[in-house]
Order: structure tokens, then sequence, then C-alpha cells
């Protein structure tokens, strides 16, 4: 075949590029830092998907040192959950499924962005070293109102970070005279252990309690409310602990009309 | 004409891509136009490609002016 | 005497004509909904309700990426065989006979789009008129079956077509025994045979997968698995597309510089890679997926890089061959010759802008290739930038280009006004110069593509250079540039067909070649050959992942339901209280 100097010469050229860009992105695939999607999540059956270990709870989960995990399910048109935490200097690996139609999750201006196929876990781990906010959303039409399906990443400071949750078991009302307990229970969604403080404001005081949990465990906090100390009427009260709240409203009642027993006067707005 | 009319032409159009890719060219170099600076860059380019190709006269610059 | 193609061939000047109009036809409705989608995603002007966004771009997809260019394909195709081959096609009935087909098959699609526009949409074969799902139609999204069997008629029409020309061929060979298949039919029928291996996967996924499950007759699919077929079809089409471009880069545009084409056998050769390397690559578009080992995704990113081989050689002799016609025509200098091109001539400026624009494509695409800088840029609107380069430009302007040549060709009837022609071709260029760079800068900060409303609650985008409604303004300063160019265009069609049939049509002739067929090694035109190895390396590239993603999610799925994922009328007051609620 008889081919010109020029084209022998182009022809040479054009194999060192491509030879050149193969090298490039294999550098790029296999080293540090760059997460692809592959069939590591393995499949799921999207009608058990609420059955499933990973699944059935969503959100960020400790798994020990800085890595965490987050399950995140996209659906027609949201995400479970829409709103994400993790500390900066982490490692974090995502999970996600659909129970419906194809979605993407996409954290907006970054590299990380995976299809979300019905049947397929997406797996992919990424590192987050500085505190930022991202959007999330979905870039794969989903059905009509895709153009809605968003959510956003937030990563915080370290310190400013934590997974210790609350929940509060107050009466709704006591008789004067008589004696009643604020009871917290802070569990520590982290594998390390947790030393803080549980505040109880009522009636204008300040009640500090100090706690100190196992790595993924969870421990009560009771404090002792003194009816008469209150006084009669409604009294609202708060506890805090590392940033979570829960308040509710103790009412003190005339211990001569005795009509009602323990309720719960919590109301839940961690 | 140093060009063919058609010629001409087509110079001006392709000048639209760099005058476009420009703000974000000089963005590198931390030079920040706004997009009417970059408008009046194109058109002063266009101007310029224009008076290039009309001047100087040239008497037998209709030859080239075949297509 | 006039020896125009329709003097030569006026039974198939009527075919290929037909075909030409009805590839405009598609090229107008599907032009003006993208204008409208530019419109309404910028939030410049909306008149459609944002749900309806979505039936008219799967309108958009459809029409102009499968019906404008398809159409505008097997037009020039037949052309290139009969004018080659110097003989017309074996049975004219049989060659209508397809045209007709792909027609019903566009009719069927287009109603079940369509309708996506009734408030009520008709029943037919017990379910609701529904099309809403894209031209990638991925499932467990479901289209009425009518969609289905519209894309099933259309391609079968196409591998008549198909069928057609080889048939010619083999008619044409029976009294040329010893001859080398000239170039233009050799061209068309390597780009059919890897038509034929890259249509098996999407007929695979709609007859036995796709149309039962819509007919209930199965019921469920493995989503994975249908999306994987289609994308084993998916990219093959761009190259389908693209190759009747070529052929036009090949064989018209030396001619139209004034000279002949470089290479022939360099020709052959680009063909021939294209038919190895066009299939077994389609995995490339789904870097992003889950269920698919990186193993195979890495291979089919060093398939597609080898693909570039070709048109990096296609640049090489279309450059060479316009230097060289440029020069024939006094052209001299390094750079000079390039004033000495027909500038005036708005086949040859169109041709040549757009292949300016398809090497522009080629950057953006080979960061789309990067299988790890995809990740930045996967779906968002870097990916409408670079292929309104390709498809869009490279192909549609080509193909515009080429109908000013073409339409008086198989009419007879002189072109209404050439000066409009240019001013067409390159307003073509800025306008999408304007679009497809705003688009690609708005991938880069993460603009997600097909998304009635690109407006978020809870975050901003955040360019580098500019503003987003600066870029937001560029789009719809550039789509609606396109679209007077694109009236410009059609106007000159329908003008045309009015005029009288005229004498002065030139004659139908397309280049020579410096370096003929003789220095082509007989080997390039043994297709069985080639066709044996194409198929050998899409079954290395697609055994094991096809094998892995059914033996994961078994061949049929676990029990995926049909989805068209809608709001009657009445729920959508309350998912918008849910919203504000939420928010
Ligand atoms: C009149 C000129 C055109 C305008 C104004 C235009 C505009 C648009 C816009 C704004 C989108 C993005 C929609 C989105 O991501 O939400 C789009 C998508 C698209 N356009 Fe165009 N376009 C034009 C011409 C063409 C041509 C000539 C072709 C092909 C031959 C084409 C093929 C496509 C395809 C395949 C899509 C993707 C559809 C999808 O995502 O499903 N367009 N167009
Ligand atoms: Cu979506
Ligand atoms: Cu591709």
């Amino acid at each position: 075949m008889n081919i010109h100097t020029y084209e022998k010469v182009w022809l040479a050229a054009s194999m060192v590029l491509i030879v050149g860009f193969i090298a490039t992105i294999t550098y790029g695939a296999v080293g540090p830092g760059v997460s692809m999607i592959s069939d590591d999540g393995g499949s799921i059956d999207p009608s058990e998907i609420n059955d499933d270990e990973r699944f059935e709870e969503t959100g960020v989960t400790h798994v020990g040192g800085n890595e965490y995990e987050v399950a995140v399910l996209a659906q027609a048109w949201s995400y479970s959950p829409d709103e994400i935490e993790v500390p900066a200097g982490s490692e974090v690996t995502f999970y996600v499924t659909s129970p419906d139609v194809t979605h993407s999750f996409s954290v907006v201006g970054t590299n990380v962005n995976t299809m979300v196929v019905p049947g397929q876990v997406s797996e992919m781990t990424v590192e987050f070293d500085e505190p930022g906010e991202y959007g999330i959303l979905c870039n794969e039409y989903c059905g009509e109102y895709h153009h809605t399906m968003e959510g956003t990443l937030s990563v915080v400071p370290e310190d400013e970070f934590d997974l210790t949750e609350l929940s509060v078991e107050a009466p709704g009302e006591v008789e004067s005279g008589n004696e009643t307990t604020i009871n917290a229970t802070v569990s520590d969604g982290m594998q390390t252990d947790l030393e803080t403080t549980a505040t109880l404001e009522i009636g204008g005081e300040q009640y500090d309690e100090d706690v100190t949990i196992d790595g993924a465990g969870s421990e009560s906090v009771e404090f002792a409310v003194d009816a008469d100390q209150l006084g009669e009427g409604d009294h609202d009260w708060t506890v805090t602990v590392d940033g979570e709240e829960e308040s509710g409203t103790l009412s003190v009642v005339d211990g001569a009309n005795d009509d009602s027993g323990d309720s719960d006067g919590g109301d839940d707005d961690a | 004409m140093r060009v063919s009319k058609g010629a001409l032409l087509v110079g001006i159009v392709l000048l639209v891509p760099f005058v476009i890719e420009l703000r974000t060219a000089l963005s590198w170099f931390g030079i920040e136009i706004t997009v009417v600076e970059s408008a009046l860059v194109g058109l002063a380019l266009a101007v310029a490609i224009t008076a290039w190709a009309l001047w100087p006269p040239n008497e037998d610059g209709e030859a080239a002016d075949r297509s | 005497m006039r020896n125009a193609y329709v003097d030569q061939f006026p039974a198939e000047a009527r075919v290929v004509k037909s075909a030409f109009w009805s590839s405009f036809l598609a090229l107008a409705i599907g032009g003006i909904f993208g204008l409208v989608q530019a419109l309404h995603r910028t939030d410049v002007l909306r008149f459609i309700d944002s749900t309806d966004y979505y039936t008219v771009l799967t309108a958009h997809g459809v029409l102009l990426a499968i019906t404008f260019t398809i159409f505008f394909l097997v037009g020039i195709f037949t052309w290139a065989v009969t004018t080659s081959l110097d003989r017309g096609v074996v049975d004219i009935r049989f060659t209508w006979s397809w045209y007709v087909m792909m027609v019903t098959g566009t009719v069927l699609v287009a109603v079940a789009i369509f309708s996506g526009f009734l408030e009520e949409p008709p029943s037919i074969l017990g379910s609701e008129l529904y099309a809403d799902v894209l031209f990638t139609f991925y499932s467990p999204l479901q289209a009425h079956p009518i969609f289905y069997i519209g894309l099933v008629l259309f391609v079968v029409g196409t591998w008549l077509a198909g069928f057609d020309w080889f048939r010619t061929w083999w008619a044409w060979r029976d009294e040329n025994a010893d001859e080398r298949i000239p170039l233009p039919t050799f061209m068309v029928l390597t780009t059919t045979l890897f038509w034929y291996i890259c249509t098996l996967g999407v007929a695979l996924s709609i007859l036995a997968f796709l149309l039962p499950w819509s007919l209930g007759i199965v019921d469920s699919v493995n989503p994975l698995l249908t999306r994987t077929l289609f994308w084993y079809f998916g990219h093959a089409v761009v190259y389908f597309w693209l190759m009747p471009t070529y052929v036009m880069w090949y064989i018209m545009l030396p001619k139209l510089s004034g000279g002949k084409l470089f290479s022939d056998p360099l020709a052959r050769v680009v063909f021939v890679l294209f038919l190895l390397l066009s299939t077994p690559l389609g995995i490339h578009h789904q870097y992003l997926d889950p269920g698919i080992a990186e193993g195979y995704k890495f291979i089919a990113m060093t398939n597609t890089m080898f693909l570039l081989l070709p048109s990096l050689l296609t640049a090489f002799t279309v450059v060479a061959s316009m230097e060289h016609g440029a020069r024939q025509r006094g052209g001299e200098g390094y750079l000079g010759w390039l004033t000495a091109l027909p500038w005036r001539d708005p086949v040859f400026t169109g041709m040549a802008l757009a292949g300016l624009m398809f090497a522009a494509a080629g950057f953006s695409g080979m960061i789309n290739a990067g299988m790890n800088i995809n990740y930045l840029v996967h779906n968002t609107w870097w990916v409408v930038g670079h292929f309104h380069l390709t498809v869009g430009t490279a192909v549609a302007l080509t193909f515009m280009a080429a109908a000013y040549w073409f339409i008086p060709q198989v009419t007879g009837k002189e072109l209404w006004s050439r000066s409009v022609a240019l001013g067409q071709v390159l307003l073509w260029f800025v306008g999408m110069t304007f679009m497809s760079n705003a688009m690609h800068r708005s991938g880069l900060f993460g603009m997600p593509r097909r998304t009635a409303e690109p407006q978020y609650q809870n975050f901003d985008f955040e360019p580098a250079v500019g503003t987003v409604a600066e870029m937001d303004a560029q789009v719809a300063l550039g789509a609606v540039l396109l679209v007077v160019s694109l009236v410009l265009f059609l106007l000159n069609m329908v003008l045309t067909s009015f005029n009288g049939t005229s004498d002065s049509i030139p004659d139908n002739t397309y280049a020579g070649t410096l370096s003929g067929p003789e220095d082509a090694p007989e080997i390039l035109d043994n297709l069985k050959l080639w066709t044996a190895i194409a198929v050998v390396l899409v079954i290395f590239a697609y055994t094991l992942p096809l094998a892995s993603i059914v033996e994961s999610g078994g061949l049929f799925g676990p029990g995926i339901d049909g989805r068209q994922l809608s709001l009657g009328a009445d729920l959508e007051p309350a998912l918008e209280t849910l919203r504000e609620v939420v928010a």
C-alpha cells in the first residue's frame, strides 16, 4: 500500500497521542483518591429495600476511625435522607439504590456522581478533606417532576460533627408537692466513646449532668424535678446534648384534683 | 480586496468562538472582563479584519474572488 | 445535455428526494422544539408546563437523532451506491417498501410521543398512549407498546435498505467481477455491516424484553440489562450518523475545493476501522453505572481511544485534499492557500465549518472518554454541548450544506438562493458556537442535562467565570440564531421546490483520487473478513459484562414493574403543598 510520508508521520503521531491518552487515564484511574463505580455494591431486589439491613434506615453511620457509611435511597422525586452531614477529614462510602426508576446521585460540581439503577447498589468512596456545602441533584430523567429532586451535603469541621442522638421521656403533669424525673437517653452513633454534658432547662434554672457513653452505646440521664420549686402552672423545659435538643411542657397541678397520670410531654424536634 | 467576500465573511464568523472563549481564557491570567467588553473586543477585531481585507484597495483583487 | 442524478436515475431520485423531505420535516419540528427547550430551561420564556418539557425533549431527541439523521443517511447512501456503481437499484419497488416501512415506524413512534401533550391520551391495545421516556427509553420507565413497535419497524426498514444496497452491489459484481468496489459503495457497505451488528442489541432489547413487558406478557425487566443493550447500539449509532458525513467529506469536499481526494486506500482503512471498532465500546456511556466491573469499563475506554485513529486520519486526509484543491485554484503559501478555497459556495463552506466544529467536539469528546474525568461531566450540560457539535453540527450542518447540492440533483431545479444558503450555514456556526460553548461551561459547574427547571431550592451553581444568568442568556441567544438559520434552510428548500426545472444543474459526479484503489491492498475489500473480526471483537467486549449483569440481576430482573411516573392533574397541587412544607 502506497502511503505518503506525511501520512506516515501523522499516523505515528496519532498513535503516540492515543497511547498517551490511555496511559494518563490509566494512571488517573489507578492513582489514589479517585473512586469509580463498579459492581462492588452488589445487587438488590427493589421490592425488598425496606427489609434490607443497609437501607431499612438510611443516613450516616460511623464505621470506625475516620470512616463513615451513608445509605441513600433515590426515589421519585426525592432523596432519603435529603440532608447529609459528614465531618471533614473523613472517608465516606456512599451506598445508593432506587426502588423505582433510574436516577442519579450527583454532588454538584464534584466527581461524586453515579447512576442509580434499580436492582443495583452504587457504591463509591470519597474523601472529604475540607469543610464545605454542596448541592445534590438527580441528573437522570426519572419522570414528570425529575427537576425537583435535590438534596444537600454538608462537610462540617471535624469538631462540630457528632452522631449523638437524644430522646427524652418526661411526664406531662405533676402534682404540687411531688417530685418527678425527666429522663434523657443519649446515644452515641460513633464507634468512639463520648464524654459530654446533658443540660436541662426548666423554670429559669439550668441543671447539668456529665455523661460518658461507650462507642455505639447509649446512656440514660435522670433529672429530678421538684414540683414545689416550680410552682403551679405550665413550665417549658428543654434538654440539650451536643446540639441535639428536645423540649416539652410540664404542668404542675393542684394535688387535689388528680385526674390524669403520666404522659410523655416531650415533643420531638431534634 | 485581499481576500474574497466569502472568505472575509467566514473569517469574521471564525472570530466568534475565540471572542467567546476570551473571557474564560483571560480569567486564567487573573483578568476579568465583562460580556460587553468582550463584545467590544469582538467588534474591534471584526473591523480590523475587514479593514485589512479591504485595504489597500487592490486592483486585481477580484481575481481572487472566484467561487 | 444535462446529466444530473435525476437524469441518470429518475426512479431512484424520487426515493432519495422523499427520504430527504422526511428528514427535513423531522428537522423542522425537532429544531423548533430545541428552541422551546432552550428558552424553558434557562427561564427566558416558559410557555409549556415543566411536566410537558419531557414530552418535548423526547420528541426532540427522537426526531433529530433518529429520524432526521437516518432518513438523510438512506438518501445519501442510495445516491452513493447507484452513482458509484453506475447502475440503478435491483428493484425499485423494494426500495420504496423500506422507505414506507421507515415512515410507518416513525409515524407510530410520533403518535406515541405526541400523545404526551394531550390531557387524556386515548387508549390503544388496552393501555393509554404514553412515551415520555426520552430517546434512550431506559426501563423501568415504560412506553406504550406502539412506541417500541414503531422503533422496530423503523430499524427493520433500515435493515432492508442495507440489503437493498448490498443487492445492488452484488448485481454490479456479477458484471464487474475483477473490479475494486468503488469507494462510495465501499463506505456504504462497511457502514451497513456495523449497523447490522449494533442494531442487534437494540432489537434484542426491544423484542425480547421491553415489548413483551409493555404488553404485559412478562412482568419484569432487568433495567441494567436493557440499558447495556441500548448502549451496545447507542455508541455505534453515533458513527452511523457520522458515516454519511464522512462520505460527504471524503468524496464531495475535495471536489468542491477544486481538487481530488488525497488517498483512496487510507479512506478504505478508515472505514474498515469504523466497522471493527464502532460497537465494542458502548460501555463508555456507562462509566457511572453500578453492576459493571471496572475492568470492562477500562476495555471500553481503550477501544474508544483507538477509535480516535480513523477520525484523526480523516482530519488529515480531508485537510490535505482541501489544500490540494486550493493549490489547484492558485492558492499559495503555508496558510495562504486557505483564502483560495471557494468560501462563497454554501456547500463547501457549510461542510468545512462542520468539520471544524467536529474538531472542537473531538476535544470535549476526549474528556468524555476519559474514564475518570467523565465523572465530573457525565449527564451534565457539557455532554449536550458536546453532541450538538457532533451530531448537531458536524452531521446536521454537513447534511444541510449537502442538501444545497443534492436537492438540485434529485429535482433538476436550481437552488432558490445561494447567498441565503451561505448566510444560513454561517449563522448555524455562530448560533452553535454560542449555545454549545455555554452548555459546555455550564456542565463544568454541574448544570444537569434533561431537566426542565435546573434552578434548585437549596443550593446555587458556582460558575468559575461569569454568572449562571449570563450563560443562560448565551444559550438562549444561540438557540434563537440556530432556529433562524433553520428557518432560512427550510425556506430555501421549499422555494427551490417551487422553481421550474433548470438546465444548468451540474453533472452528478464525485471527487476523483490522487492515489487510487490500485494502491489499496485487495484484502481491504474483503468484507467477510472484517465482519468476522468485528463480531469477534464484540464477543470479547460484551460476553462477560452481559453474563455478569444477567447473573446478578436475572434475565428479566427481580419483579420490576413498568413505571410511567406522572401525577394525575388532581394530585399536582397536593405535591406542591408537600414541597412547600418540606422546603
Ligand atoms: C435548532 C437547533 C437546536 C436547538 C436550539 C437545540 C436545543 C437543545 C437543548 C436545549 C437540549 C437540552 C435539553 C436538556 O438537556 O434538557 C437539546 C438536547 C438534544 N438535542 Fe438539540 N438542539 C438543536 C438541534 C439539534 C440537532 C440538529 C440535533 C441532532 C441532529 C439535536 C440533538 C439533540 C439530542 C439527541 C438531545 C438530547 C436529548 C435527550 O437528552 O434525551 N439537537 N437540544
Ligand atoms: Cu431524576
Ligand atoms: Cu459513545
